[in-house]
């Protein structure tokens, strides 16, 4: 056969160059188009820190960013070029103690946790604003994040017991209408409420809940609800009917078979619906003004809004330090919970 | 056609160890079953050979070239996987003709070698349907035409007719062993059923945890296992084992003595016999019934004994000897085995005598 | 015993589906309702309708009088809508599609850990508040030297600095949003790949199949209906979003879309006028729009599964 005569050497040669390069190509080019979308944010975390009254300093984002991208880019050669685990992992030690003690030398004495002092400080902003402005009174910082955290909570509560329960209900009981209320519910996927701001802006002023927390948080409740239904039902379709089966068998009600043994199944999912949840409370600016909450209660994206609007030419640093700080929750969240996200699978999609 | 070497092949991933230190050689045009249970390393062993996964340590040769980094692409071997893996968007024919995209083969050419194929394996009129659209049996024939049509070196089949009912699997054990004999191709099949492997490959590699038990004919492997793994893993029912102890050149088990040489003082030894060596008679120690299993043609019965549980067989149809029922076995011990209940080793040259 | 089992029935279906029940007919359905009729009246500041009037729509459609024969698109909502079509249209192919598949691939092809980050980056944008994000881009667009892209042009590349707000405004928004749209994208396209049947990739690589011809043959077939759910949804997502170029360009007319301008009409902060029935006539039109996709979102739906029924029959 000709396969005796193949010339296998070459050939592994040249598979194991090619995997070497289309590697180090994918690798090359994913870099290239992250570094857009992470440059400004890694921006901002060093101006929170850097910045004296008056000016951006750049100077000490490029020092900064040169050291990084560097040690990045050794390891990323290290790694292509050295298979063993440990000898990576000592790679990445030296690596990183070297770019820390760089990161001291060039820009430690620059670094400096005065933009934080709003945390600390009542009455920070009014003093640095001072007579430039007339307008409403800011608040202390502390006061806009309670009330955040109280709509992001409350609507991420509600949301994912609602989406739950009708999940539950309309993955494992049979009733009449069931498909078309699954139909109507996949059209109302599409109605976001960003559409529909004035209607259900007239609707809240109807009801009286105008220029309250409640407002923004039963709108929270229902945006993506129905995407949240079908992602809840994709869970619990998952779960297998023989236990459920089994649990009835042994004596329990559809209720406590249920609570016992089909919510433990879908924690991932009540998770990862809770962390988007609570993201999507915790940043919300378009119905807290549009339902005129801000008229008398801030929150962080109103604070942060305002803060930038009016200190802007005046301080970079400090509103860079709010920034930050805003994002940190999410961010925090996001990071450690990320391994739940992806696991969303979206139902309903043909396979 | 090729002949395939492993020398200490091994596979990691982490601190798990997939196949451990495999060595073996297969001959040109030889079919060879890899048998063991689900975990054992079988199949990372075929996709080793596939190339899909690289050896962590060892050699793989064909025709003695070293072809360990040698992409799957450049191999020519052809898979059958256990689910068949069709591509699910393109109809029979592309299925067929897909391996031959990445040869330069002229389109008339291609289309008359797949059409041979097809007739080889027998779903000429299947070609213009979709994977979706098939039974079991016909996706697993698609499978082997796409497999063989490159005319591979090394043909590899993974656990092909687990997913096949029972009759199927029967016709389709014999199609498969005729269009290997038809085509001389050098072929492994991997499979967690015996009779697959007895009745279909000439020579079997027992494997376990990850390493290779024993490499023998079937017959081999029934009469002369070499571990107590091969021993209870291959035959149906199941060996008889009995474990004990060496004293005063003596087996003991529980209170039974047996006479034997052969054996190293205090040695901790297990007995191992065929069910079909132990017989109900009146002149045997005294047992009592507790499982009786119909098997069609025989009938399935385990003892309680003063040496163990003990399987034997009666011919069927009507069951002899009902539950609970005290009876007398007597067991024929010329050919019984002795393992080394350390490392499992078959223990040779022991004679031995009646029990006492 | 018939009776109590409807009855159960009836608690079970209150206790389960009632509250999702009543937060979408409250806050989905019934504002639907009213837009329709809010858009057929006179509202405006002060929140009461005095008569029925077709008025929004004539105003809407009115070409502005000082065009020559009216041909020229400079009425504000001709404007909104050649607008919303080339934001729509430039984010959607470049960001919320193709960049979501290359970015889906070649994550994939990675190590899990690897590509894992980089989605992780990638999803930095949508994962940060609105507020932030939108701030980080008005920094970054500066038109000053002190703008993060005039910096590193200057510094970098040695060019001279731009100011994109006054020249390029809708590119933008397009890439600011499109930053935050690929990663929806590329999470779903990801969860598909992952699910194609590991075999398939090893069947087509003994083959003989290279990389491009594994991603023709195998994975894009399989992509192709969330593909086109994407390409649906995010079209949607898109034509009525409008936090992120408010909040960056503010109410520029140089990116005034139809979701702006209803927005800026009514209820944005500060300048927002109370035009009540106007917003709720464009609303209206996007509710047109928004229910013409929902029926073709409806085509590319496994119903099959979705309205698989039940196995266990007691309440």
């Amino acid at each position: 056969m000709t396969a005796a005569s193949r010339d296998w050497e070459s050939l592994a040669r040249r598979s194991t160059r090619m995997r070497r390069i289309n590697a180090g190509l994918l690798v090359g080019f994913l870099v290239i188009v992250s570094i857009p979308v992470l440059l400004p944010f890694f921006w901002v975390v060093v101006i929170s820190f850097s910045a004296r009254t008056g000016g951006v300093e750049s100077l000490v984002l490029w020092k900064a960013c040169s050291i990084l991208v560097s040690a990045v880019f050794i390891y990323g050669a290290v790694h292509l070029a050295e298979k063993s685990v440990r000898r990576r992992l000592i790679a990445a030690g030296i690596l990183i103690a070297l770019s820390a003690l760089g990161l001291f030398l060039t820009v430690g004495g620059d670094l400096h946790l005065q933009n934080y002092r709003f945390l600390v400080n009542p009455n920070l902003v009014e003093e640095l604003r001072g007579a430039a402005t007339a307008g409403g009174q800011f608040p202390w910082v502390w006061i806009a994040f309670i009330n955040s955290l109280f709509v992001a909570a409350t609507s991420t509560l509600f949301k994912v017991t609602v989406a739950t329960l009708s999940g539950y209900y309309l993955s494992r009981f049979a009733f009449r209408g069931r498909s078309s209320f699954l139909q109507g519910l996949l059209i109302l996927e599409v109605f976001h409420p960003w559409m529909l701001t004035i209607p259900i802006f007239l609707v809240i002023f109807w009801i009286g809940l105008l220029n309250n927390l409640a407002g923004p948080i039963l709108v929270l409740t229902v945006l993506d609800l129905p995407f949240f239904i079908f992602i809840m039902k994709g869970f619990f379709d998952a779960v297998p009917w023989d236990m459920e089966m089994s649990a009835m068998t042994d004596g329990a009600t559809r209720r406590q078979a249920f609570r016992l043994v089909v919510l433990p199944h879908v924690w991932a999912g009540i998770i990862a619906i809770s962390v988007l949840g609570f993201i999507k409370g915790w940043e919300e600016y378009v119905f807290v003004t549009a339902l005129r909450t801000g008229n008398s209660y801030w929150v962080m994206s109103t604070y942060l809004y305002y803060v930038a609007d009016d200190v802007m030419g005046v301080d970079y640093g400090m509103v860079a330090a709010v920034s930050v700080f805003y994002m940190a929750p999410s961010l925090i969240l996001y990071l450690f919970l990320q391994r739940h996200l992806t696991q969303l699978t979206f139902g309903g999609i043909k396979g | 056609m090729a002949r395939i070497e492993l020398d200490g092949v091994t596979k990691r991933w982490g601190e798990t160890v997939a196949v451990d230190d495999v060595t073996t050689q297969l001959e040109n045009g030889e079919f060879v079953a890899i048998l063991g249970p689900s975990g054992c390393g079988k199949s990372t062993t075929l996709f080793l050979l596939a190339g899909i996964y690289a050896p962590t340590a060892g050699t793989i040769r064909f025709d003695g070239m070293r072809i360990n980094e040698v992409e799957p692409k450049d191999r020519n071997v052809g898979i059958v996987f256990q689910s068949y893996a069709l591509y699910p968007n393109m109809t029979v024919m592309q299925n067929i003709l897909f391996p031959l995209r990445f040869k330069s083969v002229e389109r008339d050419d291609a289309h008359r070698q797949a059409q041979e194929i097809a007739a080889l394996v027998q779903i000429e009129s299947l070609l213009e349907r979709r994977p979706g659209q098939l039974s079991g049996g016909q996706q697993q024939r698609v499978a082997l035409a796409r497999a063989l049509i490159k005319r591979p070196n090394l043909l590899l089949l993974d656990e092909p007719l687990s997913n096949l009912d029972a009759i199927l699997r029967l016709s389709m054990r014999t199609e498969i062993r005729r269009i290997q004999r038809e085509l001389g191709v050098t072929t492994i099949l991997v499979t967690h059923d015996q009779v697959e492997a007895t009745t279909m490959a000439d020579r079997i590699i027992c494997m376990n945890g990850g390493r290779i038990e024993q490499i023998d004919t079937a017959e081999n492997l029934y009469r002369k296992p070499n571990t107590t793994f091969v021993a209870s893993f291959v035959g149906s029912p199941p060996i008889n084992l009995i474990h004990g102890s060496v004293k005063d050149s003596r087996f003991v088990a529980g209170d039974r003595r047996l006479l034997l040489t052969g054996l190293s003082e205090a040695a901790h030894v297990s007995m191992g016999f065929r069910p079909e060596r132990v017989i109900a008679a009146e002149d045997g120690m005294p047992a009592k019934i507790t499982t009786i299993e119909p098997m069609g043609r025989e009938i399935l019965y385990g003892a309680e004994s003063p040496l163990g549980f003990l399987r034997f067989l009666e011919a069927a149809p009507m069951p002899r000897f009902s539950l609970g029922e005290e009876v007398r076995l007597r067991t024929e011990l010329e050919d019984a085995l002795f393992f080394d209940q350390g490392n499992g080793k078959r223990i040779d040259n022991v004679s031995l005598n009646e029990f006492s | 015993m018939i009776s109590a089992q409807g009855q159960r029935q009836v608690t079970n279906a209150l206790v389960f589906l009632g509250p999702a029940c009543a937060f979408l007919l409250v806050l989905l359905v019934f504002p639907i309702i009213v837009d329709l009729a809010v858009a057929f009246t006179d509202m405006e500041q002060t929140v009461i309708a005095t008569e029925l009037t077709t008025e929004q729509f004539r105003k809407l459609v009115k070409p502005n009088e000082e065009a020559l024969l009216g041909f020229e698109l400079r009425g504000s909502f001709y404007r909104a809508l050649a607008k919303t079509a080339v934001f729509v249209f430039f984010t959607l192919t470049i960001f919320n599609v193709t960049f979501a598949l290359i970015l889906a691939l070649t994550t994939t092809a990675l190590p899990d850990w690897l590509g894992g980050t980089f989605r992780a980056i990638w999803l930095l944008p949508r994962m940060s508040p609105s507020v932030v994000y939108a701030l980080l881009w008005i920094w970054v667009v500066d038109p000053t030297e002190r703008g993060l892209l005039n910096q590193v042009l200057i510094n970098v590349f040695g060019m001279e600095p731009v100011n994109l707000i006054l020249h390029q405004p809708m590119a933008i928004i397009v890439v600011a949003n499109g930053f935050i749209g690929a990663s929806i994208g590329m999470l779903i396209l990801t969860s598909t790949i992952r699910s194609i049947p590991e075999h398939l990739f090893h069947a087509a690589r003994v083959d003989g199949a290279g990389s491009l011809s594994i991603i023709r043959h195998i994975v894009l077939p399989a992509l192709r209906w969330p593909l086109s759910y994407i390409t649906v949804f995010q079209a949607l997502a898109l034509m009525v979003s409008f936090e992120y170029i408010f909040l960056i360009m503010g109410p520029a007319r140089s990116t005034m879309t139809m979701a702006m301008l209803a927005y800026t009409k009514t209820l944005a902060p500060q300048i927002g006028s109370g035009q009540y029935a106007y917003g709720a006539a464009i609303t209206l039109i996007l509710i047109v729009i928004g229910t013409a996709l929902a029926l073709l979102l409806y085509r590319l739906t496994n119903m099959k599964t979705l309205l698989t029924n039940p196995k266990i029959e007691v309440q």
